[in-house]
């Protein structure tokens, strides 16, 4: 028999070598912040696999999650929660409450009075200068103290917050929750000068030879106007101003009837508030429900206390009686061509005018900036155009709503960043780029069917009948420990061994060993030498964790 | 004698038994079966059947944190994937009847194919024919099939009978006061009054159960290998037909290979002594099996694996309510795995319905089936043993291979080479009969006869087919 006829061992198998990888899950790309949510999520739910109780696994979820957030309880409350929109367990019984356990999260620190945690290291000692008390400003100030650096905060008005403090109605973030955050960040000895109006009280040329480092946090305070005939003199404001006044106690005087003009968060919340005062509210919005930029969840309880909604109409001249706001001429609108963005144009239907009575006209259009004296770094009252990294020129950085109007969210990420970025300047470092190296989850590597079936918990809620009732009562409720802990249970944990165990039970090599000290992400080490390529592993592996290693083929 | 039938259906005055057992079950009874392969279904449909017919109430939990209906290793449970008529009429008889859309592939034959030559076993009168099945869902990548995962029809059928499927992974089984409790990857616990163990032999629960039962020893394991081969139908059907090809060649420590064609597809089955590299090699490398692929070429299979199976007996395979099934416990030598499992999971289900689950009643009454099929392996090995001396010996595959053509030549004579064979390939008969038969006066006399006409220099009549001599077509 000749052996010409023999092939090289062609037919022997392709050897699939599986590789440990940690990826980034949707949540996180989802997240303004970039928050390493299935870190938190993962410490809680898998407590007992790392030798914790469950008080400690809260405790050491909480400094996770702090790291880029000092605010989970204020955010846990009003962040409209875009990383759930990311989460693989969606289609499969719904995605996991990732801002309540975050708000559970938060009110679990506070009443903790757990410390936000230090980074110890070189001794920073460049003074740090932040205008501005808001979101953006606090996080930037939190991430240079943290590191060392002494920093002042100068706040305009009397009380740090923001629009936090300034906008947002009590009945969706209690000041008390709200002011134990911003006392925390404070308390790592920052010092704050409120009353001080950066650029007016206080030049701009004086903060700069006083810090070495400067970040402007000035927020957009000047609203909008809705550029209508009648629209000055009383009986016409701005929903950030209702609010505000609100917030500080001095409410009513708005008629029997309000009507608000704008389809985001703020007229929500101007809406709702109207409500509390007692008065009817019908809000204006020029397109249709489903555009509406307002969180559906804030729509839903909008309608659900009353609020009357007009979609496709836009005010077109204020009616008053001498100095006496009557009512509004509405302009009925319908949607044309698409413009440049691929949103469809808003436009008058001729003749389809109708003037509805109104009492009172709260404009929820946008906001804008309004500040003066920052010479050339921010020409007054204009948007800032930072760097990606947060730069604005040397030394100097911004974020938050005076780069653009954003979320709180975006705002502390603004601030994150630039602290950051600032601080590799100063200590002479290239630029971390932390967890965003890794490459994302690729869905087809999630194995929902994996997982059990475990409908999304849901938050608590107090009944509706008590929400006009009770007018300033938070309406959402905290969820217990047990509830935030089977919450945090459905987290798949997208990329990121949880010690599911089948790829240690099922290999048939024993390539897999148990780590003696696991950690998320750690608890089986894999040793290839044993390996017999067959690939089991990785198709077990339901999170996506196991892949298979490039150039793995023999 | 051990066969197929294993122990009888109910069996005469059980209700006596029942009450003398200390540990036995009791309506509301919780019962944890660990793994959904044959034996796990099949002990969790038995059990139930069985408490139903004594108005037992049972809870039935079957354990399987796998699914089947993954294609590739993952929904897989790794085997050859054939199944003989007789177990499957045997089946039938328990009312599990298997629908077509689980047989992949009828096979009509076995083809013998050795160096000197090839030859075509067909059918014994009593066998119509062979089942191919998958396991799991296919093989990688594999378009949807349009047949069903075996182990996924009797999971179903489990669960159809009363058994709740819960979908996790068993990582612990120990004893907690009065009862068994059983840990889970995901930190979830239950207590049970009896578990079954079929987690088989590739998974590692049985390492993690050392403190379990006192002197227990896991079974012996061996490394074997599995792989598919993508050829299409058309080809499959003008290179294999509906035939299972087996290969005796002289290669150490391969006991056993086999080409079972599947639809598209084409199962390498290769048991031995830990197959390895080489031994892949020199297998793949073998002319006979090249010959057997079209062009002679093979093409790199699109999945393989290399399962462990059980090659000696776990002792002992129970333990105050516990019991290991299938090949947990004890399997046949190579051949009949899911058989076993029937019995195994059937004897498991009639001891602790009808006489009780302490260690005590598991020894009476599930041991001596166990200790059948352990010795009945001892004889295997000493069939397979005898088979490698002739694999071995050319004037001796000459014998073979001309008494197997003769006797399928001829209807008339009995096809004592052909049976002892056949039996041997699938497994239908216990190795004990096997054994037997090749002592009869006529068998020897016959092989004797063979082995000197098949090694004459000139041709002897018989429809062989010599390499060279057969043009194949394509």
């Amino acid at each position: 028999m000749g052996t010409d006829s023999r092939p090289e061992s062609s037919a022997q198998p392709f050897r699939i070598r599986a590789g440990q990888r940690a990826k980034t899950p949707a949540c996180q790309t989802h997240c303004p912040i970039g928050g390493d949510i299935r870190g938190w999520l993962c410490i809680l739910s898998q407590h007992h696999k790392l030798g914790l109780s469950l008080e400690q696994a809260c405790d050491r979820a909480w400094e996770k999650l702090v790291q880029l957030n000092p605010f989970p309880a204020t955010l846990g409350r009003i962040c409209p929660h875009p990383c759930e929109r990311g989460c693989s367990r969606t289609a499969k019984d719904g995605a996991v409450c990732i801002n309540a356990v975050e708000r559970f999260l938060g009110d679990w620190g506070t009443a903790r009075q757990l410390p936000l945690p230090k980074i110890l290291g070189r001794n920073c000692t460049e003074s740090v200068g932040v205008i501005g008390a808001g979101p953006a400003g606090m996080s930037f100030a939190y991430q240079m103290s943290r590191r060392g650096y002494p920093v002042t905060i100068y706040e305009k008005t009397e009380l740090p917050g923001g629009m936090l403090r300034h906008a947002i109605p009590d009945y969706r973030l209690p000041r008390g929750v709200l002011d134990a955050e911003i006392q925390r960040i404070l308390d790592l000895q920052i010092s704050l000068v409120p009353g001080i109006e950066a650029g007016d009280d206080i030049s701009f040329a004086e903060l700069r030879a006083r810090h070495r480092v400067l970040f402007l946090g000035m927020g957009a305070q000047a609203a909008r106007q809705l550029g209508v005939a009648g629209e000055a003199g009383p009986g016409v404001l701005s929903a950030i101003e209702y609010l505000a006044r609100r917030k500080q106690g001095i409410g009513g005087g708005l008629g029997k009837r309000v009507m608000v003009v704008g389809g985001g968060n703020t007229a929500m919340d101007a809406a709702r508030s109207a409500r509390r005062d007692g008065a009817e509210v019908t809000l204006l919005y020029r397109r249709r429900l489903q555009e509406m930029p307002a969180v559906a969840n804030e729509v839903q309880d909008a309608l659900a206390e009353g609020v009357r909604f007009e979609f496709l109409a836009a005010p077109q001249r204020i009616l008053r009686d001498g100095p006496m706001v009557i009512g509004v001429e509405v302009q009925r609108m319908r949607l044309g061509e698409a413009d440049v963005d691929g949103r469809q144009r808003t436009v008058p239907i001729p003749g389809a005018v109708a003037a509805v009575g109104a009492d009172t006209v709260l404009a929820a259009v946008s906001q804008k900036p309004a500040w003066r004296g920052f010479g050339e770094v921010g020409p007054d009252s204009k948007w800032l155009h930072t760097k990606k990294d947060g730069k604005l020129a040397d030394d100097t950085w911004a974020g938050g709503d005076d780069c653009g109007p954003g979320t709180a969210a975006r705002a502390i990420a603004q601030g994150r960043l630039a602290a950051e970025a600032a601080h590799a300047e100063l200590r002479g470092e290239a630029p971390s780029r932390g967890q965003q190296a890794r490459p994302a989850v690729e869905p087809a590597s999630v194995r929902p069917d994996y997982y059990e079936v475990l409908p999304r918990g849901g938050t608590r809620r107090r009944p509706m009948e008590r929400w006009l009732a009770e007018p300033e009562v938070e309406i959402e409720q905290t969820l217990g420990r047990e509830q935030a802990s089977r919450e945090a249970a459905r987290c798949m944990s997208c990329g990121l061994c949880f010690g599911c165990q089948q790829c240690f039970m099922y290999c048939n090599a024993g390539g897999f060993t148990r780590v003696e000290e696991p950690e998320p992400g750690r608890y089986y080490a894999l040793a290839l030498e044993s390996c017999e390529g067959c690939g089991k592993c990785i198709e077990l592996c339901p999170c996506g964790y196991l892949e298979p290693r490039e150039g793995a083929v023999a | 004698m051990a066969t197929a039938d294993g122990l009888g259906w109910l069996g005469k005055p059980v209700r006596a038994d029942r009450a003398r057992s200390a540990q036995r079950l009791r309506d509301g009874s919780r019962v944890a079966v660990i793994g959904a392969g044959p034996a796990g279904s099949m002990f969790s449909y038995f059990l139930l059947n069985m408490a139903e017919s004594v108005a037992l109430d049972l809870e039935v939990d079957l354990y399987e944190p796998r699914h089947f209906c993954h294609r590739g290793p993952a929904g897989c449970n790794h085997c050859g994937g054939v199944v003989s008529e007789s177990l499957v009429q045997r089946l039938a008889t328990e009312g599990i009847n298997l629908p077509d859309d689980v047989v992949q592939h009828s096979l009509e034959s076995y083809t013998l194919h050795m160096d000197v030559g090839d030859v075509e076993i067909a059918t014994p009168l009593h066998e119509s024919r062979i089942a191919g099945i998958y396991r799991g869902n296919g093989p990688r990548n594999s378009e949807p099939l349009d047949t069903r995962s075996f182990d996924g029809y009797l999971q179903h059928l489990a669960n159809e009978r009363g058994a709740r499927l819960i979908n996790r992974l068993v990582t612990n089984v120990r004893t907690q006061d009065d009862s068994m409790r059983i840990e889970c990857a995901d930190g979830s616990y239950g207590d049970y009054e009896l578990v079954a163990i079929a987690s088989g032999v590739n998974s590692r629960l049985l390492e993690s159960l050392n403190d379990l039962a006192e002197d227990h020893r896991p079974p012996a394991l061996t490394k074997t290998f599995i792989c598919e081969f993508r050829l299409g139908k058309e080809v499959i059907r003008q290179a294999f037909g509906p035939s299972m090809h087996v290969f005796l060649l002289d290669i150490p420590r391969l006991e056993f290979a086999a080409l079972i064609p599947k639809g598209d597809y084409v199962t390498l089955c290769l048991l031995g002594d830990d197959i390895d590299d080489r031994l892949l090699d020199r297998f793949f490398s073998s002319p006979e099996v090249i010959r057997r692929f079209p062009e002679g070429s093979i093409p790199r299979p699109v999945c393989h694996c290399y399962p462990r199976i059980n090659v000696r007996t776990a002792r002992p395979p129970y333990g105050d309510r516990l019991v290991m099934i299938g090949d947990s416990g004890t399997t046949r030598l190579f051949k009949d795995g899911i058989g076993a499992a029937y019995r195994t999971a059937k004897a498991a289900a009639k001891t602790a319905v009808f006489h009780g689950v302490s260690v005590e009643d598991f020894r009476e009454y599930y041991w001596p089936l166990c200790r059948k099929i352990d010795s009945d392996n001892r004889v295997g090995k000493l069939v397979f043993w005898v088979g490698s001396l002739m694999q071995r010996s050319r004037f001796a595959r000459r014998g073979v291979l001309h008494m197997v053509a003769a006797e399928q030549k001829q209807s008339q004579v009995p096809r004592r080479m052909s049976s002892v064979l056949w039996d041997l390939f699938s497994g239908s008969a216990p190795y004990t009969d096997v054994f037997q038969r090749t002592l009869q006066p006529g068998y020897v006399g016959s092989l004797i006869h063979h082995l000197v006409a098949g090694n004459l220099p000139f041709k002897s009549g018989a429809d062989v087919h010599r390499p060279g001599e057969r043009e194949r077509g394509h």
